[in-house]
C-alpha cells in the first residue's frame, strides 16, 4: 500500500448533498465508462424512486433517494439525493485485507483493482466499512467490482493538436484535466460534484460551510472517517439521518490503536505492517 | 512476530535439551516402548456405508460449484461474502490444532506419555488441513489465481498470512506423518532421506516464510541462520522429529491466532463480545483447548468403535492440558473485556444468551468437571466435558462467522440480504468430514497408527 506522501497530491471529489437534483446522470456515466450491464428495475416502497437498492457488480454508483420529515417543506417532507460509491479511503481497509494487492491504493489516492491478481477470496467485501467491494455473483469467474475513482481515464493520451493547429501549453494542461476528471464529476448538470486535490477540495467545503452556516452541518464527512477519504461530502442535515454510518472513525481507531499500542505478540496489524519483521 | 515465535520455537527446543540433560537415563534408556501396529477390522462397515454415501454427495457437490459457479451453487450475496464453508475452515483449523499441541507436548515439553495419542492425531491435523485447503479452493472465486500469493507480498494482509502458514504447514504434517508409512511398507531408503532432510526442510520453510512475509533479506538469512542451527543440533536425535514439531508449533501459533486478525477489520459488524484487539490471541488459546479436547474425543470413539482397551491415564493427563488451556483462554477472554469495559453489559440482549451460552456450557462448566482429578479420570465425566469444551469453540466459531456478525449489506447498507446454505455448500462441507473420517479408519487399517493391544493396560 502507498503511503500518502507531501509530494504526490491526493485526488479528491466533493459531494454537495445539497446541491443533488436526484437525475442520476452520474450513475448512468459511470455505467457507460465502466461498461456495466443493466439492472432489472425493482422498485422498494421504501426506497421511493431510488433504483436499483444498493451497489452491484453491474452498479458502481448509486443515487440514493432520502425523504425526510421536514414541516418548513412543501408536503412535509424534504427530498435529499446522495451518491453512493467507494469513498477512497486514504488507509483502506479492503486494501489491507487483501492478499494478493489486487486491491491498492495508487500513490495519487484512487483504491483500485487488478482483477489478474485477485484469487476470489471477498475478505475486501466484510473488511470496507461501507460495503461498497462487490463480487459477480452470475459469473462463472467471479471478479470484485467497485469505484476506481476513474482511474484509468488518466492513462489516455491528451490531443497533441487541433484543427492541425499544434496546441499550447495552457491548452493541453486544460484537455489534460478534462480527461482526467471523473465521468460522474464531468457528468454532473447541478455543480454537485466537483473534482481537484484534497487539499482544494476541503478548503472548498470549509469555505462552503462558512459562508451557509446556514445551509450546511459543520461536518465534512471524509475528513476525518476512517482516516480519512478522497471523496468528501457536504450536507445539511446531519449525515446518519442520510445512512452514513457515523461509527466508523471510532471503531476503526481502535482498530488502528491496537497496532500502535505494540499488540503485535498475538498478529494483531491488520491495519498496519508488520512493524516487528 | 516471527521473530518471537522462533524464539518461542528456540526456547522451547533448549527447554527440551535441559530435560533430556537432567535425567539422560529417563530418556535414553527408557526409548517410548509402544508398539503401533494396524488394526484388523473389517472395511465395510455400515458406518463407513454411510461415510461413502456421503463422500459421492460431495464430489457431486463440489462439481456442481465448479459447473454451476458461486452464484449458481451457494447463496452467499454480497451481505454474506462468506458463510458455512468459511465457519467450517474456522472450526476444522481450530479443532485441529490438536496435532500441533499433541506433536509439540511429545516432543517440545517431552511428555512421552501422550506418545500413544502422537500418530492418530497428526494423521487427523493432516487430513483435516488438507481438505481445509480443498474447501478454501471451492469457496475462491478465481482460485486459479493462487500463484499470485506467491508472487505479491501484501505484509499487512492476514489473510496472506493465512494462506502461506496454512500452506506450509500441510507440508509439515505430511513430513510429520511419512515415518508411519515408510515404515509400514519398509521403505528404507525414503526412511533415510526423511531423516536427513526433514530438518533441512524446516530451516527451508521457515526461511520462506520470514522471507514473504518480511521481503527482508536479513530477517530470512537470520532465520536461515537460526533454523539451521536447531537443524544441525538435532541431526543425532533419531526418531524424534523434533525440528518439524517446532515447525508444527511455530506455523500453527502464526496462522491460528491470524485466523483471529482476520476478523480485526469488522469492528463495525462483530458483536462487542467477540470483536476485542487482542482476538488473535484468544483464537490461539482457545484452539489449544478446542484441539486436546477433540484429541480426546476421536480416543474415546476408537476405543468405542473398534472395541479396543481405553488409556484413561493418557487420557486424564490430556484432559489436564485441556483444562489448563480452557482456563487461561477464558480468564484471558474475560480479563480483556473487563479491561475494555465490555463486561458489565456483554450478558443483556439476543447477543448476550449467545455469549452466555458459549462461555457458560462451553468454558465454566467443563472447567468444574476437568478440574477434578476424580472426574476427568471417569471416561463419562472426561467425554461430556471434552464434547463440551469442541462444542463450546465450535459454537465460538459460528458466532464470530455468521451468529453474531451484524451485516449491513453493500452500500447504502439499508437493506441486508438473509443468508441459508444450500444443499451444495452443505455437501462440500459434510462430504469432506466423511472424507476425513473414512480415510482415517483406512489408514488405521492399513498403517501402524494405533498402538498395539496388550492383554492388561499398560501406558
Amino acid at each position: 500500500m502507498t503511503q500518502p506522501t507531501s509530494t504526490t497530491p491526493i485526488k479528491a471529489t466533493l459531494v454537495d448533498i445539497t446541491k443533488c437534483i436526484g437525475c442520476r446522470a452520474c450513475q448512468v456515466a459511470c455505467k457507460q465508462w465502466n461498461d456495466r450491464d443493466g439492472e432489472e428495475t425493482q422498485l422498494d416502497f421504501n426506497l421511493g424512486f431510488q433504483n436499483p437498492a444498493t451497489l452491484s457488480a453491474k452498479t458502481l454508483t448509486l443515487i440514493t433517494f432520502h425523504e425526510l420529515p421536514d414541516e418548513k417543506a412543501p408536503g412535509g417532507l424534504h427530498y435529499l439525493f446522495t451518491m453512493r460509491r467507494c469513498l477512497h479511503c486514504l488507509e483502506p481497509a479492503c486494501a489491507s485485507a487483501c492478499p494478493t494487492t489486487a486491491l491498492d491504493r495508487r500513490s495519487d489516492g484512487p483504491v483500485i483493482y487488478d482483477a489478474n491478481k485477485c484469487i476470489g477470496c471477498r475478505y475486501c467485501i466484510w473488511a470496507c466499512p461501507w460495503g461498497v467491494p462487490t463480487a459477480e455473483w452470475d459469473s462463472l469467474a467471479p471478479k470484485i467490482q467497485k469505484c476506481t475513482h476513474c482511474a484509468d481515464r488518466t492513462e489516455q493520451p491528451p490531443p497533441m493538436a487541433r484543427n492541425g493547429q499544434a496546441l499550447t501549453d495552457e491548452e493541453s494542461k486544460q484537455y489534460r484535466e478534462n480527461i482526467v476528471t471523473p465521468a460522474c464529476v464531468k457528468a454532473c448538470p447541478a455543480d454537485c460534484l466537483s473534482f481537484g486535490t484534497r487539499d482544494e477540495i476541503l478548503q472548498k467545503a470549509r469555505n462552503r460551510i462558512s459562508d451557509h452556516p446556514d445551509k450546511y452541518v459543520d461536518h465534512i464527512y471524509g475528513e476525518k472517517e476512517a482516516g480519512g477519504t478522497s471523496v468528501l461530502y457536504l450536507s445539511s442535515v446531519p449525515f446518519e439521518k442520510l445512512g452514513f454510518p457515523e461509527a466508523v472513525s471510532g471503531a476503526f481507531q481502535t482498530g488502528a490503536a491496537c497496532r500502535t499500542t505494540g499488540c503485535h505478540g498475538g498478529g494483531c496489524y491488520a491495519r498496519g505492517r508488520l512493524r516487528i519483521l | 512476530m516471527v521473530v518471537g515465535a522462533m524464539l518461542a520455537g528456540a526456547y522451547a527446543f533448549f527447554r527440551r535439551r535441559a530435560s533430556v540433560l537432567a535425567g539422560p537415563s529417563a530418556a535414553d534408556s527408557e526409548p517410548h516402548h509402544i508398539e503401533f501396529e494396524p488394526i484388523r477390522e473389517k472395511l465395510l462397515t455400515p458406518t463407513n456405508k454411510l461415510l461413502l454415501i456421503l463422500m459421492a454427495f460431495g464430489a457431486i457437490s463440489l462439481l456442481a460449484r465448479f459447473a454451476l459457479g458461486l452464484g449458481g451453487s451457494t447463496h452467499l450475496s454480497d451481505t454474506y461474502a462468506w458463510g458455512l464453508w468459511i465457519v467450517f475452515d474456522l472450526v476444522w483449523i481450530a479443532v485441529a490444532a490438536g496435532a500441533f499441541a499433541t506433536a509439540g507436548l511429545i516432543y517440545v515439553f517431552q511428555r512421552k506419555d501422550l506418545y500413544s495419542m502422537g500418530r492418530s492425531a497428526v494423521l487427523m491435523g493432516l487430513l483435516s488441513y488438507s481438505f481445509v485447503t480443498v474447501t478454501l479452493v471451492a469457496d475462491l472465486g478465481l482460485p486459479w489465481h493462487f500463484y499470485q500469493l506467491g508472487l505479491q507480498a501484501p505484509e499487512q494482509s492476514a489473510m496472506f498470512e493465512v494462506s502461506w502458514c496454512v500452506g506450509l504447514y500441510v507440508t509439515i504434517l505430511l513430513l510429520e506423518f511419512l515415518p508411519v508409512p515408510l515404515e509400514r511398507w519398509g521403505l528404507q531408503r525414503a526412511m533415510d532421506i526423511w531423516r536427513r532432510w526433514s530438518g533441512a526442510y524446516v530451516a527451508l520453510a521457515a526461511t520462506l516464510f520470514v522471507y514473504l512475509l518480511s521481503r527482508n533479506v536479513l530477517y530470512a538469512a537470520m532465520a536461515a541462520l537460526v533454523f539451521s542451527f536447531l537443524a544441525f543440533r538435532a541431526r543425532g536425535r533419531e526418531g524424534e522429529p523434533i525440528m518439524l514439531a517446532i515447525a508444527a508449533v511455530t506455523l500453527s501459533t502464526m496462522h491460528q491466532s491470524s485466523l483471529g486478525s482476520l476478523f480485526l477489520l469488522m469492528p463495525d459488524k462483530l458483536g462487542p463480545q467477540w470483536w476485542s484487539p487482542v482476538m488473535p490471541i484468544s483464537f490461539f488459546l482457545s484452539s489449544i483447548a478446542a484441539g486436546t479436547a477433540l484429541v480426546v474425543l476421536i480416543e474415546m470413539w476408537i476405543a468405542r468403535a473398534w472395541k479396543r482397551q481405553l488409556r484413561i491415564t493418557q487420557l486424564s493427563a490430556m484432559g489436564k492440558i485441556t483444562f489448563w488451556s480452557l482456563l487461561v483462554y477464558l480468564v484471558f477472554r474475560l480479563a480483556d473485556m473487563l479491561v475494555r469495559g465490555q463486561l458489565s453489559s456483554a450478558f443483556s440482549g439476543g447477543l448476550g444468551a449467545l455469549f452466555a451460552t458459549e462461555i457458560l456450557l462451553g468454558g465454566v462448566l467443563p472447567l468444574v468437571l476437568l478440574a477434578r482429578e476424580n472426574l476427568r479420570t471417569r471416561p463419562s465425566a472426561l467425554f461430556i466435558a471434552e464434547l463440551m469444551v469442541t462444542m463450546g469453540i465450535i459454537f465460538n466459531r459460528v458466532n464470530v462467522v455468521l451468529l453474531a456478525m451484524r451485516l449491513k449489506g453493500p452500500m447504502p447498507q439499508f437493506t441486508p440480504e438473509t443468508y441459508s446454505p444450500t444443499i451444495f455448500e452443505w455437501g462440500i462441507s459434510i462430504g469432506l468430514i466423511a472424507a476425513t473420517i473414512f480415510l482415517f479408519g483406512l489408514g488405521a487399517r492399513l498403517m501402524p497408527l494405533l498402538p498395539a493391544e496388550r492383554p492388561q493396560q499398560g501406558d
